[in-house]
């Protein structure tokens, strides 16, 4: 029996591979959307997330508010100071919008890159594998949420959706963008023409992003504002996404590379805000003409 | 019907990994120390050491499932917690064989199942390029703290569910 009773174990070890292999191989392409079983778990384990989340989240919040309490005279203070700036910067804020969609319409162009319809969420989970920069929010396909839409706090940009549920969905995080998730984004510089680029990583050690392929005759400045341009065609266009840190040449000598810190704080997220364009994206238009045709 | 239980504090302690990060203070989880919570695989073993026979393999087939239900929540890489979970499980079950099933031989497998299935699911990510870690950074910032959590929560674990689980194990066994 002992022959028996191994091969049968070596055929549980080869099975296992193969299906390792198999369910790797199938998970790991770029899908447009899950299968239902995933959906169907995920939404499952969504709801008791949020039900236990409730309760963590009252303790935790406790706890920071104490925190922040001790700072609070403080920062009263400096945000009396600013409180008259804003003022002014509101007004005309308001005035320069007036003017802008009054311009648009006599052009007849009413819609712009920037536009977008938020979708408010509540992160209930984060992933517990720490090689994988993973959330969980409390909306799906069911409340509009679809792939790829960028995800923002009131600070600025922090991921995009990596899948979505229905109820449920991922958020793939600035801190786990590699090669394949490029933000094309503009540097604003003061009196000067925006600097274009593209976002390709994140720097683990320092916790900056990257942005890559920016011409060498553009100058850029420590603390210039980093925007997203909303020509990747999948993302609106202004969605604030850090500033410039340090500028180096890269490796070729042919472009630079600047390192750009988030302005969002990437591990204290709570609530969320899905960002879906209002213009059509690539994708969208071209289903649209295969639906025409 | 103990059977439930247990599939259901594996399901509870799958749902509050995610919420472990919001546990525990932000300035330790979001240090340069990755600690990944393995809960879930923490309580299997505590199952297949003092629940299953020679015989019996529950905790095996519990870590494929719960393995999986980790990977479509999680992580979205299909197969890999599955199949690092049931291996684990299966040769901690082999070795348990030969050791007292006390609290000292109970955490010297625990340790073992840790480090083995960590090691496991970083080759396996490194295999696919989820990752590009080093080993000598991955086994300092990663391995070591990783267990040292675990351990923690093993040694609050252990005290609350070894004796229930010695006594579903003889319900069962004496059925």
């Amino acid at each position: 029996m002992p022959s028996l009773f191994r091969r049968k174990r070596l055929m549980a070890v080869l099975i296992g591979f193969i299906v390792l292999v198999a369910l790797i191989g199938f998970s790991i392409r770029d899908r447009d959307s899950l299968t239902t079983p995933e959906k169907f778990f995920k939404d499952t384990v969504g709801w008791m997330q949020s039900i236990i989340h409730k309760p963590v989240s009252l303790v935790d919040n406790s706890v920071d508010n104490i925190q922040n309490m001790f700072e609070v005279y403080e920062q009263n203070q400096v945000l009396k100071a600013r409180l008259s700036e804003y003022k002014g910067v509101i007004k005309d804020n308001q005035r320069l919008k007036n003017d802008n969609a009054e311009l648009r319409k006599t052009m007849g162009k009413t819609e712009s890159l920037s536009d977008y319809s938020p979708i408010q969420a509540t992160v209930i989970a984060r992933s517990s594998d720490r090689w994988f920069e993973q959330m969980t929010i409390n909306r799906g396909e069911e409340h509009g949420v679809a792939k790829d839409m960028a995800v923002l706090t009131s600070e600025g940009m922090v991921g995009k959706i990596k899948s979505a549920g229905a109820f449920h969905s991922t958020v793939q995080l600035l801190s786990g963008f590699d090669r394949s998730n490029k933000i094309s984004s503009w540097v604003v510089r003061k009196d000067k023409n925006e600097a274009f680029g593209l976002i390709e990583g994140y720097d683990g050690e320092s916790g900056r992003l990257l942005l890559k392929g920016i011409k060498l005759d553009k100058e850029l400045k420590k603390g210039d504002t980093v925007i997203s341009s909303g020509l990747g065609g999948v993302f609106p266009s202004n969605l604030r996404i850090g500033t410039v840190e340090e500028v180096v040449n890269d490796q070729f000598g042919l472009t630079k590379t600047a390192y750009v810190k988030p302005f969002a704080d990437l591990f204290n997220i709570n609530h969320v805000i899905v960002v879906d364009r209002s213009v059509q994206t690539v994708e969208n238009e071209d289903q649209k003409e295969d639906g025409d045709s | 019907m103990k059977r439930y239980y247990i599939a259901l504090i594996c399901l509870l302690l799958l749902v509050m990994q995610g919420m472990a990060m919001s546990l525990l203070p932000s300035k330790l989880v979001y240090s340069n120390l990755l600690m990944t919570p393995h809960w879930v695989l923490l309580f299997l073993l505590i199952v297949a050491i003092f629940y299953d026979r020679d015989k019996t393999y529950f905790a095996v087939w519990y870590g494929m499932a719960f393995g999986l239900l980790l990977d479509i929540v999680y992580t979205g890489i299909l197969g890999v917690y599955m199949v690092t979970y049931a291996l684990v499980i299966y040769v901690i079950h082999g070795i348990n064989k030969t050791i007292h099933s006390n609290f000292i031989g109970a955490s010297l497998l625990v340790i073992l199942g840790i480090i083995l299935s960590d090691t496991l699911l970083y080759v396996i990510y490194s295999f696919v390029q989820i990752t590009s870690m080093p080993w000598g950074t991955y086994l300092i910032l990663r391995l070591l703290p990783t267990v040292a959590a675990n351990m923690i929560f093993f040694i609050i674990l252990y005290p609350v569910v070894k004796d229930r689980i010695t006594q579903w194990s003889e319900v069962i066994n004496n059925a």
